[in-house]
Formats: structure tokens, sequence, C-alpha cells
């Protein structure tokens, strides 16, 4: 019975001390005890009185034992701690995020990586634009900028490995001629990537998107930019791309094989590929 | 934005698949060639209106030199103020007069040097006068003003054209005037596009510099007069960024001014400014009823 008390009372915090305390007082006790931080000055004083009231000898025995105790047991504590973390950390190192897997492979001289990067535009304050940002981000060599004409590109056969294009087809006005001058431009295995507004798939999605784009795009260009031309312009340019699978058909009428897209955002937007073999 | 503009409206695609417009010209609006009633006439939806009004009515609010943002909120707020003015001028001689023949006040419809040999205290004369002294005019005329504004210092002007950082002076001249566009009738259209070039010759009439306290008191003998919800809600709102001192005199001398002569006097647009040229000032305030304008400093109160 002795043991059950004695390990009912050194409980670790000090809090359910200063209750268990309150609970094992019996007539007689009159001191009013400084509730300290740690549970250690509970011990001393418990022991005093507990001495004088009940000589548990065992008790004190084991108070000398118990401040010992408790530190082993904050150093365990510290140790699961730390255990956990190591187990967290490795955890994480098995399934690591794309962000981290780039940042392992970011390289601040050369954040390309070896790769050199020719970018192309038709309007010089694009490039000028691009320019400026590249330099915001950090890029200082391995970037080209290039005046020119998707439509007749000034580079020889088969010198690229990847040909990109942003919400940059759409502007052309010969598609054909375009992906064609990117099939010669590439090296066999090349690939190309091309980011366009494209068809949107669902019914209800495209009314909502329909809507949006005719009645509130022009309003905000008007009141935004001042513009509201070209914003009617942008989307009525949007409607008159082709769908998903018509720009597949002319992606593969290009030469480029094994061509696939994938619609982000419900066809909103499409990603296309295809590759040069 | 280049890019966009340089190719042309690309022909439909002969394959299939195509949406055409005709299923979803409701939600779409017409494309330009159909309804266009003048010019520069821009087809909107009653959704488009509402939207248009309330953010050109925030955008004016937050930047107060978007002139058009101003311009736009008349434009879609204002069909039954005009509607009301137009047979206002319709019942005028004068007014019935302009509605016909149309007359357009601008820099370069205005002979500046027949203006300048004006007598002294003639309407064409102050008129000048107050587009000097607002530095609206550059000795070079219409093309050099467009020049000083781009540039900002232009070279080989004698003038400088460049408001005083501590002046919000409202560069309004008679051409910064944009085009009507979203008015749905064609006479209306004319109506407001008048209205915007009399603004100058309010102020004149009423002797206000161009800026905010100034704008303000026409703004007030504006909306007495036309009724155009936008007058009223620049009245009403333009105030907001004034310091207490310009607010005191605001409200203590100058709107109870501007309200009381734009109750008297008859409807401003029935004025065949461009005939008016030689008649002094005074006598067509005294025409207007317009009494003697109390003194609005010129350096910037807010």
């Amino acid at each position: 019975m002795a043991t059950h008390r004695s390990c009912a009372l050194w409980s670790c915090c000090g809090r359910r001390w200063s209750r268990v305390m309150r609970c094992c007082r019996l007539p007689g006790f009159r001191s009013s005890w400084p509730r300290g931080p740690l549970g250690a000055r509970h011990l001393s004083q418990e022991k005093q009185a507990t001495e004088t009231h009940f000589g548990f000898e065992t008790v004190s025995d084991k108070e000398k034992g118990g401040k010992g105790d408790i530190a082993f047991r904050f150093l365990n504590y510290v140790r699961a701690q730390h255990k956990r973390k190591q187990k967290k950390q490795l955890r994480a190192q098995q399934n690591v995020s794309w962000e981290e897997i780039a940042k392992k492979y970011h390289n601040e001289e050369d954040p390309l990586g070896g790769s050199r990067v020719v970018v192309c535009d038709i309007n010089k304050e694009m490039l000028k634009i691009g320019k400026q940002k590249a330099r915001a981000q950090g890029h200082k060599a391995g970037l080209a900028w290039v005046l020119g004409d998707a439509e007749e590109l000034p580079f020889d056969d088969d010198k690229f490995d990847v040909y990109s294009i942003a919400f940059g087809i759409r502007n052309v006005t010969h598609i054909d001629q375009a992906l064609q001058e990117a099939h010669r431009v590439l090296k066999p295995g090349g690939r190309f990537l091309c980011l366009e507004f494209s068809q949107v798939n669902n019914p209800l999605i495209s009314r909502l998107y329909d809507l949006y784009s005719f009645q509130v795009i022009p309003v905000l260009g008007e009141v935004i930019a001042g513009d509201w031309k070209s914003y009617q312009y942008l989307v009525e340019s949007i409607r008159q791309f082709p769908s998903q699978e018509e720009f597949k058909e002319m992606i593969e009428d290009a030469g480029f094989e094994k061509v696939t897209y994938e619609s982000l955002t419900s066809g909103i937007v499409a990603i296309h590929s295809g590759f040069k073999l | 934005m280049a890019t966009l503009l340089r190719s042309a409206l690309r022909p439909l695609r002969p394959l299939g698949g195509r949406r055409g417009p005709a299923a979803d010209v409701p939600l779409r609006g017409v494309r330009h060639g159909a309804g266009l009633l003048y010019p520069g006439h821009i087809p909107t939806s009653p959704l488009q209106k509402a939207l248009l009004a309330a953010g050109s009515a925030g955008m004016s609010l937050y930047n107060p030199y978007r002139h058009d943002m101003v311009a736009v909120l008349g434009e879609t707020t204002g069909h039954r103020a005009l509607k009301g003015l137009r047979d206002q001028m319709r019942k005028d001689p004068e007014g019935a007069e302009i509605l016909q023949e149309r007359p357009r006040i601008s820099l370069s419809t205005l002979d500046l040097d027949k203006l300048r040999s004006l007598p002294e205290g003639s309407l064409g004369q102050e008129y000048l006068r107050f587009l000097d002294v607002n530095e609206l005019l550059c000795h070079k005329f219409q093309q050099a003003w467009t020049l000083c504004v781009s540039q900002g210092r232009p070279r080989g002007c004698q003038r400088h054209y460049i408001p005083c950082p501590r002046t919000p002076l409202l560069r309004v001249s008679p051409d910064t005037r944009a085009p009507t566009r979203f008015v749905d009738d064609e006479e209306l259209a004319y109506v407001i596009q008048r209205y915007r070039e009399v603004h100058d010759m309010l102020h004149t009439l009423l002797g206000m510099p161009t800026n905010i306290l100034g704008e303000i008191v026409v703004k007030w003998f504006e909306a007495v007069q036309t009724g155009l919800p936008m007058c009223i809600l620049g009245a009403l709102f333009g105030p907001i960024r004034l310091s207490a001192q310009s607010l005191q005199v605001l409200v203590s001398e100058l709107i109870p001014w501007a309200v009381q002569n734009g109750r008297r006097a008859p409807c401003v647009l029935n004025l065949y400014y461009e005939r008016r040229w030689e008649q002094p000032l005074l006598a067509l305030r005294e025409e207007l009823g317009i009494t003697e304008p109390p003194t609005v400093h010129v350096r910037g109160p807010a």
C-alpha cells in the first residue's frame, strides 16, 4: 500500500502534485506549500511533513531516488523527441515532393542546370519585359533573347531538345506553319509542348465560362486598363481556337508523334505534347 | 498586346466542331457590324452596364485622375437624365439648333487666333484665359499640347506643362474628352458629348479653376442643372478627399452659391457657345442669372 501511495504521490506534473497533496491533507497539516514549478521542491517539503506525520522511511528513500527519477524522465523525454524528429525526417525523405527534389537540383550559380534557353518573340517589348523578369529571378547566364516570327524561325534544323510555347500559338496567323517550324527546329527525340486556351468540355462550366468571358472580362479591361476592345478581342480569339482533339490532329499533321493532351480546369486551358521521332 | 492586335480577326476555321456565335448571342452580346449606332459605339448588355457602372464608380473614387472612368459612369447611368436633357434642348430654339447642327468644341475646330483677337472680357477671351491659366494651352496648339503631356517636358517649348506635384490639378482640356461609347442612342450620345464639351465653358462661366475645389463646385452646379447620376455622385463623393478647411469653405460658401445659381439658370446646354464668343462674359452671366462667383484659391487646397 505504501508503494501505491508513493506512486500516486510522485506523478510528474507539478500541478498534479498539488492536487495530490490536497487529497492527502490530513488533519493537523498546517503548512501552505510554496507551489513551485518543479516537483522537487514539493518533494522536499512533503518529505519533512510526511516524515513527521507518517514517518514514511521508504518515502524518504524513494524521494532521493525520485529526484533522480525526474531527471531521467526528462532525459528520456528529450531522447524520445529527438527520435521522433529523426523518424519524421526519414519519412519525409521517402515521400519527397517535387518541390524538394527541384530544390536539391537547384544551383544558385546556374539555375538552368547546364541547359541553355533561347527565348523568342515577335514583339520587342515582350522580350524587354522578359529580360527584366529573368534578371529579377536571378538568371544571369544561359538565356538568349531572339526577335523572331514563329512562322519563320531564325534557327537551323534539328537544334533544340524542347520547344515550348505558352499562350502564344493562339496569336499566330498560320498555326500550321508555326507547328511545322517547331518540327523543323527540334532535334529527333525532341519534345513539343504547348499551353493554350482550349474548349471547355463540361456544359455547365462552359455556360459560366462564357458568361464570365463575355460579360465580365471586357468590363474589367475597361475599368482597370481602359481598354475594352483588346479584351473583347482576347475572349473572341479564345473561342476561335481549335478544340483539344482538333489541335492534336494539327500537331500530328505537322509530323509529331505520340501526341497527347491534358486539359486543366475542365478544359479552359490544355497542355499538348508531341515528339519528333 | 501588339501581338494580339497584329493578327487580324481570323476567319472561322473550316474544321468541324466550331461553336458558332449564334448559339451564344444572348450571353455574348452583339458583335461589331451589327447594332453600331455611331462610330465608337460598343453595344453592351444590361449586366455589362451594371458592372461598368459599379466598376467605374469604384475606380473613379480610388483614382480621381481616371477621367475616362467618370465618363463611363456618366454614360452607363445617365440614360433617364439624358432623355430629360434632350427634351429640354428640343423645347428651346437655340437648343434645337444645337441638336440639329451638332457643333463640337475642340482645339482643332477652335480658331485660337481669332479668339485672341476678341475684345477683353468677351467669352472667347475669357475662355482662352481659362485654358491658359490652367495650363491647358501650349503656344503650339493642340498637337504640341499632346506632346507636352506625353513627354512631360517638351524640347523647344517655352512653357512647361507639368502639373505642380503639390497642386492636384485635374488636367482636362477640350480634347481629352473621349468619344461616347456606351450610350445606346445616337442622339443621346451627342447630348452627353455636348455636356462634356460644355464643362469647360461652365468653368469659365462660373469662374472656377480646375483644381479639386473648383471641379466640385462645377459638379454641384451640373448636378442641379442636368440631374445626371454621375454629377450627383461626383458632387457627393468628390469632397471626400478634401482637408477640413477646404470642406468648410466648400459647405459654407461654394455649394450654396452653386446650387442657387444652378436652380436659377436655364439649361446651360441650350447655349450655342460657338456663336457667342464675342458676347461679354458679364453680360452672359447676367443673362443666365449667375451672380458674382466667390473666389477660390488656385493653390492646391486638398
